[in-house]
């Protein structure tokens, strides 16, 4: 058929449901009302993810390389023997040196992966004590300069500069909550000390904002040297984390160090994966929603298609006679159903931006920030609500359509004859 | 003899427990240029032998030519394309799509078969109604005409796409005399003048007698047929 002749059956089509306003009112509005809260929940909570998953990725760095590992390495004497013939039980368990051992090698291995920066650190647990109040604190020693290009701490400060670490002997920085709980400010000096060292002054040179969920609020950050003299552990450092500039690499990166050094290496994938789990069960519930308003919508459609085939034997007849074909009669109640399907997308479509416009203008304080609703508004949304409309609109009318390409001219004829 | 359609052995029957013989071994041959009626008694058969001849409905037994071409066996589709460039029908009742204005009604044919531009379409839709005496009736929808229109209107649709083949199952039946007469010597004006060749079922004798070719059926049968030209 040509171009004419399908515009011919669009414009029948357009006909028959002028006819029915009032149910092609209610379908429209139908598919209509679908569409748009399908954009205005997606848009809240796909932007919600990717602010949320952003968050995951740099809150700390894409790949952490630590001193564990993931089974005990075999004793020396399993090592000397297999698996074999003798089975060594009770025997000595040799300690561990904690710390990464040739980690130079590992930085420089990380360092060598296209669009990857390693940082070094070591953590340990301090006391701090002023006065007679203690805290216990997870000291981390990092390099400033490297640290400040691999994470974003640097935003998360109220006050002060992570380089001010290197300028200032013996500079700390700790979090807000723990500041006020020790009565300390900017500049303070407060005591540190370990179980094996003696104490020793430590002086505020910036604090972190709090309800940073990332950075535990006891935790500070020192120069490594610091670190290492504090801790009493000299060029060891047990911590290597790594930057990645698609971040989405750090699985395999992570696998590939962990596979070449021994050393636990963490992707922020794996780090975080009951998060992102809970992620996927989201979606799974949104889209859920999101099809059962598309299958009422569509109940609305076949509905109208149904009764528009029904009441239209006659008129199926007459066409039938002139020399259409089933085939064209069938397409003449599919388009019907596209079309209802086409006018509640469009409507749909301006439902759902002002929604979002709404849902854009909230304004709501959490902790102390004016913060608004993280929304993703990307015409993705809008393509996949539109196919999905179209595709649930052109099922619900196919069904209805193949009734109206069965009709038998001539049982209607004769009836009416 | 100019045949355009030709039945040999023609039956079509109901299926089913108790099969229904709706018509049985018929034998016909429709010229161009000639006026044909069926007559027979109600429930002979009349309008399925038409729908048969139509190609609405397949018969169950023999064949039918037309134009030279077999149609049996032929797709729905390739039917339905024979019935829309060659073929038109009128029906006792006008037929009319209610939502359509009597020129769209009559431009149908003519859109769906797109061989015609737009404006030829309706400069046609416009000559047709105007040769069945219906001006300034074109845009009125069907609930706003008479019954007599509302057949004229049928016809120049039937006429639409310049049909080889006109075929008529009573079309004066629900008209008054007057009417009825005007759609009558149309349908032999189509025969005549046009060359069509044009098949009416009807009840009134006084039409079968103005045909050229009567064709008496009787218990799903052809009794006989009976050319009248030759006499006049
Ligand atoms: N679906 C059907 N089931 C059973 N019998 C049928 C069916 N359709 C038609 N018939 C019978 O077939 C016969 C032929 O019907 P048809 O309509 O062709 O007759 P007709 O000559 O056109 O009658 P009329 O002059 O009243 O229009 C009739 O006896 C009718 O009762
Ligand atoms: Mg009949």
């Amino acid at each position: 058929m040509n171009l004419r002749g399908i515009s011919f059956l669009v414009s029948i089509a357009v006909r028959h449901l002028a006819r029915r306003k009032r149910q092609t009112a209610v379908a429209v509005s139908g598919v209509a009302v679908g569409v748009g809260f399908f954009l205005a929940v997606s848009a809240m909570m796909i932007g919600s993810q990717n602010d949320f998953v952003e968050q995951l990725i740099e809150a700390a760095p894409h790949v952490i390389i630590s001193d564990e590992l993931r089974s005990p390495s075999p004793q020396p004497g399993t090592r000397r023997f297999g698996e074999g013939a003798v089975d060594l039980r009770g025997y000595k368990v040799r300690t561990e040196v904690r710390g990464i051992k040739g980690w130079q090698g590992i930085v420089e291995a990380a360092n060598a992966v296209p669009g990857a920066l390693a940082s070094p650190s070591l953590t340990g647990g301090v006391t701090l004590r002023l006065g007679g109040h203690e805290e216990a604190l997870a000291i981390v020693g990092v390099d400033p300069e490297v640290e400040t290009k691999i994470s974003t701490i640097e935003d998360q400060l109220r006050v002060g500069r992570l380089r001010d670490l290197e300028t200032v002997q013996g500079g700390i920085i700790i979090g807000e909550e723990l500041a006020a709980r020790l009565g300390v400010k900017m500049g303070d000096i407060v005591a540190a000390s370990t179980s094996s060292s003696k104490a020793r002054s430590m002086r505020i040179v910036g604090l972190f904002r709090k309800g940073q969920a990332m950075i535990s609020s006891n935790s500070g950050y020192v120069l490594l040297r610091e670190a290492q003299s504090l801790l009493g552990r000299p060029f060891i450092i047990n911590r290597i984390g790594i930057h990645l500039d698609d971040p989405y690499a750090a699985q395999e990166v992570a696998a590939r160090l962990e596979q070449r050094f021994g050393y636990k290496a963490e992707s922020w994938q794996e780090r975080s994966s009951e998060f992102l789990s809970l992620l996927v069960t989201r979606n799974v519930i949104m889209y859920s929603v999101v099809s059962a308003i598309l299958l009422v919508a569509s109940f609305g459609i076949y509905t109208v298609v149904s009764t528009s085939v029904s009441d239209k034997r006659r008129d199926i007849a007459i066409l039938r006679s002139i020399g259409f074909s089933e085939r064209d009669l069938q397409l003449i109640f599919v388009l019907e159903g596209i079309m209802l399907a086409a006018i509640g997308v469009i409507f749909g479509w301006m439902l759902g931006y002002v929604l979002m416009e709404i849902l854009a203008s909230l304004r709501f304080p959490i902790a102390g920030e004016d913060e608004s609703v993280p929304l993703d508004r990307s015409t993705r949304q809008y393509v996949i609500a539109a196919a999905s409309s179209f595709i649930a609109g052109s099922v619900a009318a196919w069904l209805p359509a193949r009734k109206a390409a069965r009709v038998d001219p001539v049982d209607i004829l004769r009836g009416a004859a | 003899m100019n045949p355009i359609l030709e039945a040999h052995g023609l039956g079509r029957t109901l299926p089913g427990e108790r099969p229904v013989v709706l018509v049985h071994d018929v034998e016909l041959t429709i010229e161009r240029g000639c006026f044909t009626t069926i007559v027979g008694p109600s429930g002979c058969g009349k309008s399925s032998l038409l729908y048969l001849l139509g190609m609405l409905d397949r018969p169950t037994a023999g064949s039918l030519l037309f134009e030279g071409r077999d149609m049996s066996g032929l797709s729905g589709d390739v039917l339905a394309q024979t019935r829309l460039a060659r073929l038109g029908f009128v029906f006792q009742f006008h037929f009319l799509l209610p939502e359509f204005s009597a020129l769209e009604n009559v431009m149908i044919p003519m859109r769906r078969l797109g061989r015609l531009a737009p404006d030829e379409v309706r400069a046609r839709g416009f000559a047709l109604l105007a040769e069945m005496g219906l001006e300034s009736k074109e845009l009125k929808t069907p609930d706003k005409l008479s019954g007599g229109e509302r057949q004229r209107v049928a016809i120049a649709r039937a006429l639409a796409n310049d049909p080889a083949l006109v075929l008529g199952d009573e079309p004066t039946g629900n008209l008054d005399s007057v009417s009825s007469a005007r759609v009558v010597e149309t349908l032999r004006r189509l025969a005549h003048e046009e060359g069509r060749a044009v098949v009416c079922v009807t009840h009134d004798l006084d039409i079968a007698a103005l045909s050229d070719v009567r064709v008496e059926m009787l218990d799903g049968r052809v009794e006989k047929v009976t050319d009248q030209r030759a006499g006049r």
